[in-house]
């Protein structure tokens, strides 16, 4: 019988798993000294200097090329986070710096593969000592690069585990644990590593256990049968006893079980106990997002961010660019589930190179969003235009809001770009859906004022509660010392969504939150106990809010919501919500 | 010779991504470019390149100065000016 261990680590990605260890050890084995590669070099200098070289070249050139389809792969299965991670480190193999670096090395008499590593150690130690921990964390990715280059330079290819196994390395290069097919990767237990590294990141991405920091593991477990890992207590049990894993079945179970739990809830709509009805949606910022809101049990989305067509570009898209983005979208919600494309929010803090807008001092309050529709209406009469041809194409009424709206001319700007985008399609023999359903953003003061005014010539209200707040406080978001004048459960900005609300009642048009305070359980509780029936926030923040409704009446929302206008400050109203929130465990941040 | 001064305003300073935004934005221009940390007195570092880029160890709030020297150094610095101040293509919440 084998001794059993168990040894601890940090968690890194939550999750319970048991299988077969797999060992993963960087490709070359520890190198000799730097200073005895040198004296090799020079001895082997004349026949290998050359070849050195030209290896170096093409192995550079073969981990880019690895690094850039890496990329494109998972940047194809939407998961463009993780893709980001692989273009990051292609820039790296291809950097200049690194290349003259080996290249000079190797010229020096260095083999190609000591040149290789003293370069990117060299690049990787500099990063390493950085005093910024999330940058000095990227260390590893530079040293994941060298260690490709070293591998192809060597002729030599990870092979993968053959069935499916928990990984353990000293640190589990992110590249390499991209590459382990599905299905074969069961966990991840590493030695070293933060729990902010892009394997860590990406296990979470997997739904993959992760721990970090297990020391001594590697050893312990070279000959071990089993390994079983918590991911979220952090533990590797190295050939584990009957006992340990019976206690990691039972948790399994109840992990799955409260799980299972929140997914049963997303099967219903929100609701509270007693049946009051809460529309969530979510926020996306790509047509990628579209299907994990889906799974996360969104009726629609809330707010469809469109920057990302216009970011990291040097002309502006055209409409045609934009056309397929948006019909993705409404084709993944289909005609029945709400999409709300928020027309591009750019200018101000997001200048743009083809903009061409002087530097402003105040930014925040500068020209962006519907204010650049009158010196470049022709940006958002493009953006216009493509969605009604998504929108003809899916088959869906399509709804479209505008940021940044302060004025009752902001308003009638909107309506006539709609209505001369949709003539301009018409004319171009497009499909068109027979209306757009077109709101407003409300952020700002004066619009939140005018809610009434505005209302009768809109569809539906959505609110931004972080701009709002911002303005309402005069306070910058992006000021840290400021953080106590930024939290949107403010009175004054609760009783400005008070008559925003009230405003749009008297219209007969709903209201929606689509800023951060939707997410947040206290925010949404407070929300709904002021009127407000649809919520619209981040994906991954939907659970927790579903949970809090469903643990109040709403009777108990009312008196919340009535309460939380007459508080002193907004510390007062969280511990409102807070109350309401803290008999049901497990309901999250508030 | 044209020269900016920025202060870094996304969220993780100039991690990996925006970096490698930044620098690829770099590499489009034929001129020198060269960027450094103000606040930490760094030296100046090839902005071409994504390595002496994040070894400048820029975080959130830290001032930049960007140099650009060469025949498109007006387009240049324009545009990653532009890139730096709009928070290197990474968005905030809004």
């Amino acid at each position: 019988m084998r001794r059993s261990r168990l040894i601890s680590g940090t968690p890194g990605a939550p999750g319970i798993a048991v299988g077969p260890a797999w060992h993963y050890r960087a490709a070359v084995p520890a190198a000799p000294a730097a200073g005895a590669g040198r004296g090799d070099g020079k001895s082997a200098k004349k026949p290998g200097t050359k070849e050195a070289v030209a290896a170096i070249e093409t192995a550079v050139a073969g981990a880019v090329a690895q690094l850039e389809s890496l990329a494109g792969s998972l940047s194809a299965a939407g998961r463009a986070d993780e893709a980001g991670i692989f273009e990051a480190q292609a820039l790296m193999a291809s950097d200049p710096a690194l290349l003259d670096a080996a290249l000079a090395r190797a010229r020096g008499g260095e083999t190609a593969e000591l040149a290789v590593r003293a370069a990117t150690e060299t690049a990787a130690s500099t990063i390493a000592a950085l005093p910024d921990e999330l940058l000095a964390s990227r260390a590893a990715d530079v040293r994941d690069v060298g260690a490709r280059i070293v591998r192809i330079l060597a002729g030599e290819d990870v092979a993968p585990p053959e069935r499916p196994s928990i990984a353990v390395a000293d640190d589990l290069p992110p590249s390499v644990a991209a590459a382990i097919p599905p299905g074969l990767l069961l966990g991840i237990a590493q030695e070293s590593g933060s729990t902010t590294s892009h394997t860590v990141i990406l296990a979470r991405a997997l739904g993959i256990p992760a721990v970090v920091g297990a020391t001594g593991l590697v050893e312990a477990s070279t000959d071990a049968i089993t390994l079983a890992i918590d991911g979220e207590a952090g533990t590797v049990a190295v050939d584990p006893d009957l006992p340990q894993l019976a206690y990691l079945a039972e948790r399994a179970k109840h992990l799955d079980s409260r799980r299972q739990a929140a997914a049963a809830l997303r099967v219903r709509p929100a609701a509270t106990s007693d049946g009051h009805r809460i529309v969530l949606l979510a926020n996306i910022g790509g047509p990628d997002e579209a299907s994990r809101a889906l799974q996360a049990g969104a009726e629609g989305i809330g707010l469809f961010r469109t920057e990302f067509l216009y970011m990291k570009r040097q002309t502006a898209p055209s409409e045609d660019d934009q056309v397929e983005p948006y019909r993705r979208v409404f084709a993944t919600f289909g005609p029945d589930r709400p999409v709300v494309i928020r027309l591009a929010d750019i200018g101000g803090d997001k200048a743009l190179p083809y903009l061409d807008l002087p530097a402003e001092a105040n930014p925040a309050m500068g020209v962006r969003a519907i204010r650049l529709g009158a010196t470049h209406s022709d940006l958002l009469a493009a953006q216009l235009r493509a969605i009604w041809r998504a929108a003809g194409l899916a088959g869906v009424i399509p709804r479209v809001m505008a940021p940044m709206v302060a004025t009752l001319a902001d308003v009638e700007l909107l309506r006539e770009l709609r209505d001369e985008a949709r003539a301009a399609v018409a004319e171009s023999g497009h499909p068109l859906p027979e209306r757009m359903i077109t709101g407003v953003m409300i952020e700002i003061p004066s619009a939140a004022i005018l809610a009434a005014e505005i209302a009768r010539r809109v569809d539906f209200f959505s609110i931004g509660t972080n701009d709002l707040t911002q303005y309402t406080l005069a306070a910058d978001r992006s000021n840290p010392a400021l953080a106590h004048l930024q939290d949107a459960l403010h009175p004054a900005v609760l009783r400005l969504v008070a008559g925003v609300i009230e405003g749009a009642a008297g219209a007969g048009i709903p209201t929606a939150v689509c800023g951060e305070l939707a997410g947040d359980p206290a925010g949404a509780l407070v929300l709904a106990g002021l009127g407000i029936t649809e919520l619209s926030a981040d994906a991954g923040s939907l659970d927790d809010v579903r949970a809090a409704l469903a643990g109040v009446t709403k009777g108990q929302l009312d008196e919340l919501g009535r309460r939380s206008l007459a508080a002193a400050g907004a510390t007062a109203v969280r511990a409102m919500a807070g109350e309401l929130l803290r008999p049901r465990a497990g309901t999250g941040r508030a | 010779m044209l020269t900016a001064r920025v202060k870094v305003g996304n969220p993780s300073g100039l991690h990996a991504r925006p970096a490698a935004t930044f620098v690829k934005a770099a590499a489009a221009f034929r001129s020198q470019i060269t960027i450094e940390n103000l606040t930490s007195g760094s030296a100046p570092a090839n902005a071409k390149s994504l390595l002496a880029v994040l070894g400048c160890g820029i975080s959130r709030g830290h001032r930049i100065r960007i140099v650009v020297d060469g025949e498109d150094e007006a387009a240049a610095l324009e545009s990653l000016e532009s890139l730096a101040r709009g928070g290197f293509g990474e968005l905030a919440d809004r």
